[in-house]
């Protein structure tokens, strides 16, 4: 099993370093940005009113861009890490179904490692990659942070990065178990991506209509706002363990399903 | 002592389509099996079957004693296995991909080293930059890197030049000896004529045939050219085991299974001015088998 966690890990390794890379340079630049936001406050504030206010709060922007909360919050958490943690975790979750299309999955399948373990490397690897890229993202924060003074709370963004984890786990739980149910890339791909856009529609639909409003719970990205924690350092529990439940259930149902599952394409 | 390979109303369909079809199969350990068959014949599902990797629509198989499908891993513990499309990782070596399966199946790093010296393959060249045969080489040593009793080829030579060839023959005839059990596939009858000791061949899905390779030749046909100094009489090669292939004035193509006497004993009431006699290659009684009904494919004759 070691073998297999090394190989994923060492798989994950290029996607980790490159969506790294756009993370830092993204949210460290966006940190860089914060001191003239504050410079020019008034200014923001002003050009805020231009646009309406249910189609601000629906990118997660309410108050002041001024607020440390709201700053980070819609555009590095609700902005950034959504799109970061999709790609990563679609791609690192539909591997499995690439490796049984190419016919890689025999050879490992093939000896006396147990399918169940198998497919566990692969999940831990995820896991791995997406702690990874969501300390890289909090790091970048906090470094900027530490080189510019806006003062941000870094106790709470750590936490902040702790919910995006389970976030990311969310997305990467389900999309192993689709990929485990279809054993086809672009099917589990593309319907999970399908069913993320949906969920953020829904969102922005549910933020613009008031009489919608109750679509919103049935969007993921409901649960994704750190302006609170970040103000006030609120941290959203239950909002981390629906994240964690629906993790762990993808993952579970997707070890369950695998152990039986015929591996004829 | 239990069968190495055992099948029972082995069947997996595929919708309509049954690629094996009540596949009834039992190889004895220390025996080396060929699976014999076309493209698309239902070698690759039978063997994925074997591994497990497929659940079967009815019937069952069992590996080393073990249920190929419900006891996978324990089945998989004294079996090596390379398919006939070996796919890596193509940022990896051959020797970083030969170490994974290594670790996989309980050997040692490097165990691979003393077959790949025979293979003369270059461990230290990412796979993607290798060629389709030195990609087959890595297969087929990662297949014979370990001691397991059962090894499990899928067209394990398709691709190798030669000397490679030659190399894996021999590296058979040393499982034969170590008493490893050995089945492969392939629709490379000369190299199954050379290592197997029976073969199977297996048709749309459904085992036409399994004897001993000798049997095999012997059960079925030769060639018999003759030039006969005048024509022959009526009905003169009317024979049980001959058929006639072609006839002109003198000169005649006879197909004869198994015993030659008769023919014999009848040319010498006549004058023959020359004679070729050619035992079929296995490839031709195998093309023989599968060319027509499936009657023809039961030995009964040339259409």
């Amino acid at each position: 099993m070691i073998a297999a966690l090394r190989l994923e890990l060492r798989r994950s390794r290029m996607l980790a370093l490159w969506l790294g890379v756009v993370v830092v340079l993204y949210a460290g630049g966006i940190t860089l940005f914060y001191p003239v936001v504050l410079t020019n406050a008034a200014e923001y504030e002003k050009l805020m009113t231009i646009y309406p206010k249910e189609l601000m709060a629906a990118f997660g922007i309410e108050g002041s861009l001024s607020d440390q909360g709201t700053f980070l919050n819609s555009y590095v958490f609700q902005f950034l890490w959504p799109l970061v943690a999709a790609i990563a975790a679609i791609l690192m979750a539909t591997r499995v179904a690439a490796d049984a299309d190419s016919g890689f999955l025999d050879g490992p399948l093939s000896t006396r490692l147990p399918r169940v373990r198998y497919l566990a490397s692969g999940i831990a690897g995820q896991v791995v990659a997406l702690a990874a890229l969501a300390a890289t993202m909090v790091g970048a924060i906090v470094v900027v942070d530490l080189l510019i003074e806006p003062n941000f709370p870094t106790g709470r963004v750590i936490l902040a990065g702790v919910h995006a984890l389970a976030m990311a786990m969310a997305i990467a739980g389900v999309t192993t178990f689709l990929t485990i149910v279809f054993l086809d890339r672009g099917k589990a791909g593309g319907l999970a991506a399908g069913i993320l856009i949906v969920m953020y529609l829904l969102r922005i639909l549910a933020a613009i209509s008031p009489n919608m409003a109750d679509l919103s719970r049935l969007s993921a990205f409901r649960y994704f706002d750190l302006k609170v924690l970040i103000d006030t350092g609120a941290y959203p529990l239950g909002d981390t363990l629906l994240y964690l439940a629906a993790a762990v259930g993808g993952w579970l149902l997707a070890l369950w399903a695998f152990r039986r599952r015929d591996l004829a394409a | 002592m239990d069968a190495a390979v055992l099948t029972r109303g082995l069947t997996k369909c595929f919708g309509s389509k049954c690629a094996v079809d009540a596949l009834d199969l039992e190889i004895a350990p220390g025996e080396i099996f060929g699976l014999v068959g076309p493209d698309g014949a239902g070698k690759t599902t039978t063997i994925r079957l074997l591994l497990g990797l497929l659940r079967p629509t009815a019937g069952r198989s069992t590996v080393l004693g073990h249920d190929s499908w419900q006891d996978a891993p324990a089945a998989h513990v004294g079996l090596a296995y390379v398919s006939s499309d070996p796919a890596y990782l193509g940022q990896l070596t051959a020797a970083e991909q030969l170490d994974y399966m290594a670790s996989l199946r309980g050997l040692p790093k490097g165990a691979w080293r003393r077959v790949a010296e025979r293979f003369e393959l270059d461990p230290t060249v990412q796979v993607r930059k290798l060629s389709g045969g030195n990609r087959k080489k890595v297969g087929v040593v990662q297949a014979f890197m370990g001691e397991e009793p059962l090894l499990v080829m899928d067209e394990p030579t398709s691709g190798l030049d030669p000397l490679m060839q030659r190399e894996f023959l021999t590296l058979v005839s040393e499982a034969r000896a170590a008493g490893r059990t050995v089945f492969l596939s392939s629709h490379n009858l000369p190299e199954v004529e050379r290592a197997c000791d029976r073969v199977g061949i297996i048709r749309e899905g459904r085992l036409v045939d399994v004897s001993t390779v000798s049997d095999l030749r012997a059960s079925h046909w030769r060639s018999v050219s003759l030039e006969l100094a005048a024509p022959p009489p009526a009905g003169f090669f009317e024979l049980p085991n001959v058929r006639v292939v072609s006839a002109s004035a003198r000169d005649v193509h006879l197909m004869v299974q198994g015993d030659m006497n008769p023919l014999l004993r009848r040319l010498a009431a006549i004058e023959v001015g020359d004679i070729s006699i050619t035992t079929l290659e296995i490839e031709d009684v195998f093309l023989k088998l599968y060319d027509g009904s499936p009657a023809s494919a039961t030995g009964q004759g040339p259409e």
